[in-house]
């Protein structure tokens, strides 16, 4: 045996585009896993972390470096000897596409291997019921991978779709993909030839922020979705809970629309924000006072069971806005760091475009 | 302090290309010596580069010696101990006397990495670390060699990738010098004065590359 020809890996094969799914090793997840959650590290902490050797961590990288995934940072010049190189994910390594189902729209996202948002469109449902010979919200997934030049395109790691409970899921969402959503899953796949994947839309924010957002650092914290309504999730050890199926509070951007109305302003979140500073302000006061009441009591809560430091609120809301409300949780919770997460141009879609990365390169 | 040795042929001898078999390039000029610098004082860089040599073949007319398989075991064993051993080697074994394809030549390092493993020269006789490093491409025109390297051109280009194939199936490190320099046309084989300075500086790279705990020993 010994003096056999090489068993090539699939390294040796250099074929462009992204390698099938399955032949992709354990350890080259491992080593993905920890790109993914490290802007950059070198070769030696990569072996430290997955107690990999020197010459296994080599052969590794080198082959995502081969397929793109992988690339050399900055040198960075130390004291002595040759400049460390960091070792970091290639930004047009990998493409995902997120779908989300909000109350008032079907948002979809492009974004690339590093997170960032490369496409984003808000759909009114409207505009996406399909008919007999129609399927509208292909298209606009279609539409939306335009945006990934062509010849990259075979990097397109897959669709991840965020959907509400079901307890919420609404008459939209059941025109739009019917009422099973398995076969609503099969369906996608075929006609669009990528791998679909599904999660909960507030879990799938809580991991987008966990992967590459604000929480990246983080392994516990609490997550906060305020879309219409205001969602909450707990990370420890990077691990999502939730607690029961549905649980939201009303003091989410339906409440503050609702109050509005009350005086007569009509306003959609997703469109523009009616000032906010005039005959409004009472109300819009009120409802952040109640918004921030909700988090403090449910975090107050936590802390008597585990001790977590650290808030991520999400939210599409307007910056100012969204700043403002964090401002005064920051101010209710001394001693705990309140961060805005980084999806806020739409946090469910944007987490849900994770979800391919986390089933094609990471360690499960 | 950490060692290295690097193990090669006339490119690692630091030979001028075009010119006599003993006119060599000054020793802080040659890749090793620029490794060395490149380095620093933590690091001890031994070099080995033998004009000729091959990877695992006698040679029929310059000499037994040229033997790079019969030659490793006693150079390890006598610079032992070594956190890192590189190999170039290559070159002289697309001679036309050998009629070797590109493949083979791999194989024949993959003995020499074979061999290193067995004699285990690293630290507390452990395996050390090991780079196969594929030599730059020859020049289409070798002048006064071209019957000696009959066919080697295109085989020289193959180098690279079954060399890393070897490199990948065996778990050790791999680099290819064609990446950062190219042979001289003077004599279309042997690398000049510059391209031993892309290499060392390179070469230091991948070395650090490679991570090393600091350790006082």
């Amino acid at each position: 045996m010994r003096f056999a020809p090489p068993n090539p890996l699939r390294i040796a094969d250099r074929a462009s585009g992204l390698n099938a799914p399955s032949v992709r090793s354990y350890n080259e997840r491992l080593v993905l896993s920890l790109l993914l959650q490290n802007e950059g590290t070198t070769r030696l902490e990569i072996g430290e972390k997955t107690g990999l050797s020197a010459q296994t961590v080599s052969v590794i990288v080198r082959s995502l470096e081969q397929e793109g995934l992988v690339a050399k940072g900055e040198a960075q010049r130390g004291r002595v000897g040759p400049p460390t190189i960091p070792m970091m994910l290639n930004p047009e390594g990998a493409f995902s596409v997120g779908v989300s189902f909000g109350a008032w729209s079907a948002d979809v996202v492009v974004i690339d291997f590093v997170g960032g948002v490369r496409f984003h469109k808000a759909h009114a449902y409207a505009d996406l019921h399909p008919t007999a010979t129609e399927a509208p919200l292909q298209a606009a997934i279609e539409a939306a991978v335009e945006v990934v030049p062509a010849h990259l395109r075979d990097r397109i790691a897959g669709i991840g779709l965020a959907v509400p409970d079901e307890a919420t899921i609404g008459d939209d969402l059941m025109r739009l993909v019917g009422r099973d959503l398995p076969s609503a899953q099969a369906r996608i796949e075929s006609a669009l030839g990528l791998p679909v994947f599904m999660q909960n839309d507030i879990t799938a924010a809580a991991s987008g922020e966990s992967l590459f957002g604000v929480a990246r650092a983080l392994s516990d914290f609490v997550f906060f979705y305020l879309g219409a309504r205001l969602h909450s999730r707990l990370i420890l050890n990077h691990q999502i809970y939730n607690g029961k199926a549905g649980a939201s509070s009303d003091v989410g951007l339906s409440n503050l629309a609702d109050a509005l109305a009350e005086l007569g302003m009509t306003f959609r979140p997703l469109s523009e924000w009616p000032d906010l500073t005039g005959t409004a302000k009472p109300v819009y006061d009120a409802w952040r006072l109640r918004a921030r009441t909700r988090i403090r009591s449910s975090v107050e809560a936590l802390l008597d069971f585990v001790r977590v430091q650290s808030i991520v609120l999400s939210t599409y809301a307007p910056l100012a806005v969204a700043e403002l409300l964090r401002a005064e949780i920051a101010e209710m919770l001394p001693g705990i760091d309140v961060q805005l997460g980084r999806g806020m141009i739409s946090p469910k879609a944007w987490g849900a475009a994770s979800l391919p990365y986390h089933s094609r390169f990471m360690v499960q | 302090m950490r060692s290295v040795l690097c193990f090669g042929d006339s490119n690692t001898y630091g030979q001028m290309p075009g010119r006599g078999p003993l006119e060599r390039f000054a020793r802080d000029a040659r890749w090793s010596g620029v490794l060395q610098r490149e380095l620093g004082p933590k690091w001890q860089v031994i070099e080995e580069g033998l004009s000729g040599r091959t990877t695992v073949h006698d040679d029929p007319i310059e000499g037994a010696h040229k033997n790079g398989r019969s030659y490793l075991k006693p150079c390890l064993q006598s610079h032992a101990t070594l956190d890192l051993v590189i190999i170039m080697l290559g070159t002289n074994d697309l001679k036309a006397r050998f009629g070797q394809p590109a493949s083979e030549v791999a194989m024949g390092m993959g003995c020499l990495v074979y061999d290193i493993r067995e004699l285990a020269p690293g630290p507390g006789g452990t395996v050390p670390e090991i780079m196969i490093v594929a030599p730059p491409p020859m020049l289409e025109d070798i002048k006064e060699w071209r019957s000696i390297f009959a066919g080697a051109y295109e085989k020289s280009h193959q180098l690279a990738l079954e060399f890393e194939i070897m490199a990948d199936s065996l778990g050790v490190h791999f680099f290819n010098a064609g990446s950062v320099c190219r042979c001289d046309p003077a004599d279309g084989f042997h690398i000049g004065a510059e391209a031993h300075e892309s290499l060392g500086v390179a070469l230091a790279q991948e070395v650090d590359a490679i991570g090393w705990v600091d350790q006082e020993r």
